[in-house]
């Protein structure tokens, strides 16, 4: 394209600019708060800088590492069961033409948009008959609502550009299915069920609701603490939680960054993080 | 009617280390076909982009006229460019597209409608108004890029690639409605092409774009008979070529004295010969005799490899004229004066 | 195996998770709102949870509040997005920053969004202190109300934080796919900067900016952690209200409960209808 007029392009300047500070704004005084100590009103600044909040959040009585640990373990739980019964139902999405698939996507796709108050209700009352509820096990399968429609849109996009002739090819030199699975659908696959799980772990991660219903509050995963510290006016506290809380997210974006690029599809889960 | 100059036009892309287009010069004349012609990646859609305003010049200028464009924004320029795709826009029927560039330059309704309907009566397709682009095929999808780029009436119009999507048979059919609508409208035209054929068959004039370069700019059949170099010989499927020397008249290298046609410089050069030229059985002026070493049918023609001495040619022949000669066979050959050309 | 049998193996643990979690929930809270257990001894169907959801005022201001927030929320960030998106597909200095950012938002959790917003717009977070610094209020109280405000100012602020890179990253990979030669053709055939975004490019990726737009809505209507933290006690919004009577010590009030999350899920399904017609166009086009 020509070469746009000064105006329009310190418009784009000064538009980036404020784009730039805007996206990581809410995120500095979470950052400030966790390093002050005391930082009243109107100090632009903490009167004090201390680790306090930290040492009080790493250390083993306050109940933040297991709290880390039980978040982590729901959410490890959860992306592998959402991976064991997605990928055979993405393989049929993506591989396969048949009546009624449209009312299967359908179906699939509507915990993605359907809110998770919506139907968390409902489970809960029925959770309450199986003694399900309060229970780790409770949280972790009412997580894969969102998750396993998520890994299964994924891999349903991965499957859709595989191509079936390297099965067939593989049969006909003489593997058995299994070995067929083995050797030659899983590597390809492969790529695409670290990515769709890495990101499922980020849904379940992110979850508030379904597990404050379900866990009733004797599961108290990380987003529950710190709900309950912002509640409580705890701002070091919460800035340190929160900071402990973006982490995987990070992580997973800088080993995952290319696959964000919204082309892939798999940024569609992301909306309900 | 417009005359394009092109003068020093130089193209190189932030980051690259050569340009895409170096110094390109070229004048078009008024309302005559013109054919950038190379293979992919030498700077000709570049030209064209830059023409049209879509893309920046490192250097150079454009005129139309004599006035340049440079400064005018795309939108002002009088040039439309028709792409390769043709990138009809998919949620709008075929008579929104002709009418496109009516409705930007707030045409009154009623009056795109009748010149979008006789656009398409002109391009052939009158009923498809309503279509939208999806259900059209190749051919017709061609048409209907035609037409919305004609409506506007440019002064210049840019083609990409205007046959290459197209099968051979609907390739002859569009190169007549497109020189046919060119005749017509009088409008000077611009067109690129990876393809020899293409560029033949459709332009008067061929511009031959190598390495970024502008190597021969000449009518269509020069090509053949008188190529600038080796480099363009051999893109128009030039195959044999004797080192040697042009004196008096006579081409002297190890296949003997050559007679040569009149104008031809003196001096060392390359001599060539096109391989449909060369002639089988006895001749008064320019015989050889030559060992056959393959042959390889190909359909409606057959060519023949050939050893004269140490030296290589190449002949294309109709098959009956071949029918009984074998590989290993010795045969008379002769390449007429008039066929022969040396490249300096 | 036929085709038919390994299909339906394929899909039946998903399809039985999603039926019995997802539908089997959505159908227990249908009937409880209708005060419909067999279970318990409720044998009758009646409408009284949503006589008295609907007789309730409060219902209605915590409708139209989250319905506001919804549509504002959705509306802003779509239109601040498709300018993001027309932003990042060219080149200038920052756009690999921009991008970068635009994706580790993703990752952040609505929650530390809603949290970080507190702590910038609350009467004495770090907007009222820059405005003390600069001398225009003394007190916290001077600052205007942008979260717990009943025009849910701060709740908004977030979601447009959050969406906004979500709908830019599907739009920006939608215009990548386009590419600039639609452009290009339209300003050739005479339209201005202007005319070509308005009649050619925003009509390519309007598909995916509305089906985009249409998961951010439905997200933004049923959420409850965000309203939790930024929204104000009365109106709270639906999600926050329904869990408030679920968790209510009256157990009558659960019938109630349940009727609120099934008016959240007759929106969310309108929603996906306008979801699948919009994807429909978008592969059609």
């Amino acid at each position: 394209m020509q070469r746009e007029p000064l105006a329009i392009r310190s418009i784009q300047v000064i538009s980036g600019l404020v784009l730039i500070v805007w996206l990581v704004l809410p995120l500095i005084p979470l950052a400030i708060w966790s390093f002050a100590r005391g930082w009243r009103f109107p100090s632009l600044l903490p009167q004090a800088w201390s680790l306090k909040a930290w040492e009080y959040t790493l250390s083993d009585t306050a109940g933040v590492l297991d709290s880390l640990w039980l978040t982590i373990w729901i959410a490890v739980c959860a992306t592998l069961l959402s991976i064991l019964i997605g990928v055979p139902a993405g393989r049929a999405l993506g591989m396969h033409k048949f009546r009624g698939k449209a009312l299967v996507e359908m179906i699939i796709l509507a915990p993605v948009i359907v809110p998770g108050i919506a139907v968390a209700l409902g489970i809960h009352s029925v959770f309450i008959g199986l003694g399900l509820t309060n229970t780790v096990i409770g949280v972790v399968l009412v997580h894969l609502i969102p998750t396993l429609p998520y890994m299964t849109l994924v891999m349903a996009g991965i499957f859709a550009n595989y191509d079936p002739a390297f099965e067939q090819q593989a049969r006909s030199l003489g593997a058995s299915p299994l070995r067929t699975f083995w050797h030659v659908t899983l590597p390809a696959i492969m790529p695409g069920i670290i990515v769709g799980g890495l990101f499922a772990f980020l849904v379940s991660w992110s979850q508030y609701v379904l597990t404050l219903l379900i866990g009733g509050g004797r599961v108290v995963t990380l987003p529950l603490l710190l709900f309950n510290f912002v509640s409580s006016g705890r701002n070091d506290i919460t800035g340190a939680i929160a900071m402990i809380y973006i982490l995987p997210g990070v992580l997973i974006l800088i080993l995952t960054a290319r696959q964000l690029s919204g082309r892939s599809g798999a940024v569609g889960g992301f909306g309900r993080l | 009617m417009t005359r394009v100059a092109i003068t020093n036009l130089s193209k190189t892309y932030p980051g690259a280390a050569t340009p895409s287009l170096d110094s390109l010069s070229l004048e078009i004349p008024s309302g005559e076909m013109t054919a950038l012609l190379g293979p992919s990646g030498c700077g000709k859609t570049t030209t064209m982009k830059m023409i049209a305003g879509l893309l920046e010049p490192s250097g150079g200028d454009v005129t139309f006229d004599g006035r340049s464009i440079l400064r005018d924004k795309p939108e002002d320029r009088g040039v439309v460019m028709v792409f390769q795709n043709y990138l009809l826009f998919p949620y709008m029927s075929v008579a929104e597209n002709v009418g496109f560039g009516l409705r930007m330059r707030k045409v009154p309704k009623a009056q795109i409608a009748g010149r979008v309907a006789r656009m398409l009566a002109l391009v052939q397709l009158p009923d498809l108004g309503n279509r939208k682009p999806s259900e059209l095929s190749g051919g017709e999808q061609q048409r209907v890029a035609l037409a919305r780029a004609l409506i506007v009436e440019p002064k210049v119009l840019l083609l990409d690639e205007p046959l290459s999507n197209l099968d051979a048979h609907l390739r002859l059919e569009m190169r007549d409605l497109i020189r046919g609508l060119q005749k017509q409208l009088g409008i000077t035209t611009i067109f690129v092409t990876h393809d020899q054929e293409e560029a033949v068959v459709l332009a008067d004039r061929v511009a031959l774009i190598l390495d970024g370069q502008l190597r021969q700019y000449d009518r269509a059949d020069q090509f053949y008979k008188r190529p600038a170099n080796e480099a363009v010989a051999r893109f128009f499927g030039g195959q044999n070529f004797v080192r040697g020397r042009s004196e008096n008249g006579m081409f002297q290298s190890v296949l003997g004295p050559m007679i040569l046609p009149d104008g031809v410089a003196r001096g060392a050069g390359t001599l060539t010969c096109r391989p449909e030229a060369i002639r089988i059985g006895a001749a008064p002026v320019n015989a050889l005799s030559a060992l056959v070493m393959d042959r390889l049918y190909m359909g409606t023609q057959t060519r023949l490899r050939l050893r004269v001495g140490e030296t290589d040619l190449e002949a294309v022949l109709s098959p009956d004229v071949v029918d009984g000669i074998a590989p290993g066979q010795t045969i008379q050959i002769s390449l007429p004066p008039q066929s022969l050309w040396v490249m300096t | 195996m036929s085709d038919r049998t390994t299909i339906i193996l394929l899909l039946l643990p998903a399809l039985l998770v999603i039926g019995v979690l997802f539908f089997g929930g959505l159908l227990i809270g249908v009937m409880r709102s209708f005060n419909y257990m067999p279970v318990i001894g409720l044998t009758t169907p009646n409408l009284d949870a949503y006589a008295a959801v609907f007789a309730d005022p409060e219902f209605y201001w915590s409708f139209l509040l989250t319905f506001h927030i919804a549509f504002t929320s959705t509306v802003i960030s779509a239109v601040i997005a498709i300018a993001a998106a027309l932003l990042l597909r060219r080149s200038f200095v920052g756009r690999g920053l921009i991008s970068f950012l635009f994706q580790l938002n993703l990752t952040v959790p609505h929650l530390v969004g809603a949290i970080g917003i507190l702590y910038l717009f609350s009467q004495s977070g770090s907007f009222a202190r820059l405005a003390a610094e600069m001398g225009l209020i003394t007190r916290p109280g001077d600052f205007p109300a942008m979260v717990f405000d009943p025009y849910a100012i701060g709740i908004i602020l977030q979601y447009i934080w959050k969406e906004v890179p979500f709908i830019g990253v599907i739009v920006l990979a939608n215009m990548q796919s386009i590419g600039h030669d639609y452009e290009a053709v339209a300003r050739s055939l005479g339209a201005s900067r202007w005319q070509a975004f308005r009649h050619v490019l925003l009509p390519l990726i309007f598909p995916g900016v509305l089906s985009a737009s249409v998961m951010v809505f439905a997200f933004t209507f049923g959420a409850y952690e965000i309203p939790a933290v930024l929204g104000a006690n009365y109106p709270a919004t639906l999600p926050v209200l329904a869990y408030r009577s679920y968790t209510d010590v009256d157990l009558a009030a659960r019938p109630e409960a349940m009727a609120m999350a099934v008016v959240i899920a007759v929106l969310s399904a309108i929603m996906i209808a306008i979801y699948i017609r919009a994807t429909r166009r978008g592969i059609r086009s």
